[in-house]
């Protein structure tokens, strides 16, 4: 290629009216030729922008092993379990109570023990109240006898 | 779609990925995780991603969008871009070995805006068509020229500067 024609593609180049193709035109003469000392900072553009096309990402690629919808499951599946774990957990260990609570606790049950006492004891009271009222109506059941016997009296005296 | 079809598609654009992320976070491993990220987003939702006519330029996108993404939660963290890490890479210190100017070629490109280091990125390295380019970066075809343009004359510019200093 003549240098009037790659100094006419290097000024639309710089413009930004090159194509694909004219611009691989480029690259391959300052990639081969010798050139004149004024187009040598050229060849070192040239160069550099292949060069930097080598390089290459050294890592690998990690992506989950398990596809979506699958993991969805074990997902549900986890979750659930740890659930379980938890509320079963919470009802065999009942964990987390605090000191005051405890406290509360016995003094509830204490109160309780003394109720049942105190409900007992008053059982053992009624039972008195049962024999006092029986032997009540036994005295009533004198009174109306004795009345009646008033009455057969009053009756003889007139 | 299963792993392997997914694979067949996404991995052939890998490197490309990796170069232009490369490009804009400058780090070697940041890139490297910015494509695993990527691919991670993409393996996600890739069941939306047989809408998508052009997978490559979507993939583009993504790292273009991601990259952006890091680079503005850097600036507001205050981090500065490590660019310690330039000889890194293996593969292009042996091509370019004992040749500078190609080096600074790379070196320079860093220091232009970010839009105008994509699209001479994606333009004279990876040889994208324009109207790929504008897809892939949502610019328009015009605006990707003038960028291109500004980003070309800013190289040689500076190249020119480098030679004449070497050689006087």
């Amino acid at each position: 290629m003549e240098l009037a024609n790659i100094e006419s593609l290097l000024e639309d180049y710089f413009e930004g009216n090159t194509t694909l193709e004219q611009e691989a035109i480029l690259r391959t003469y300052f990639a081969n030729e010798e050139v004149a000392d004024h187009l040598a900072p050229y060849k070192n553009l040239f160069a550099g922008l292949s060069a930097a096309k080598q390089e290459v990402s050294q890592r690998e690629l990690k992506l989950p092993e398990t596809t979506g919808s699958t993991r969805g499951v074990w997902y549900s599946i986890a979750a659930s379990a740890a659930i379980v774990i938890f509320v079963a957990g919470f009802m065999f260990s009942n964990p987390g109570i605090s000191q005051g609570e405890k406290d509360a606790l016995m003094a509830l049950n204490k109160t309780k023990e003394t109720m049942l006492l105190f409900s007992d004891n008053l059982n053992k009271g009624t039972e008195p109240m049962f024999l006092l009222s029986e032997n009540f109506t036994k005295g009533t059941d004198a009174l109306v006898a004795i009345n009646e016997i008033k009455l057969t009296a009053d009756k003889l005296l007139k | 779609m299963e792993q392997k079809e997914f694979l067949d598609i996404i991995l052939p654009v890998k490197d490309k990925l990796f170069r232009l992320a490369r490009r804009l976070l400058v780090s070697t491993d940041e890139a490297e995780d910015a494509v695993q990220e990527v691919f991670l987003k993409l393996w996600k939702g890739k069941d939306n991603m047989e809408k998508y006519k052009n997978p490559e330029a979507f993939a583009m996108t993504m790292t273009k969008n991601y990259c952006l993404d890091r680079l503005k939660s850097k600036q507001a963290s205050n981090l500065k871009i490590v660019h310690n890490n330039f000889h890194h890479t293996d593969n292009i210190e042996r091509t370019i070995e004992g040749n500078e100017g190609v080096e600074m070629v790379l070196k320079l490109m860093e220091t232009l805006p970010e839009k105008q280091r994509m699209i001479m990125q994606l333009r004279d390295v990876e040889q994208f068509e324009y109207a790929e380019i504008s897809e892939m970066l949502e610019i328009n075809e015009t605006a990707i020229r003038v960028g291109l343009s500004r980003a070309r004359k800013t190289i040689r510019e500076q190249l020119i500067k480098q030679y004449n200093y070497g050689i006087s």
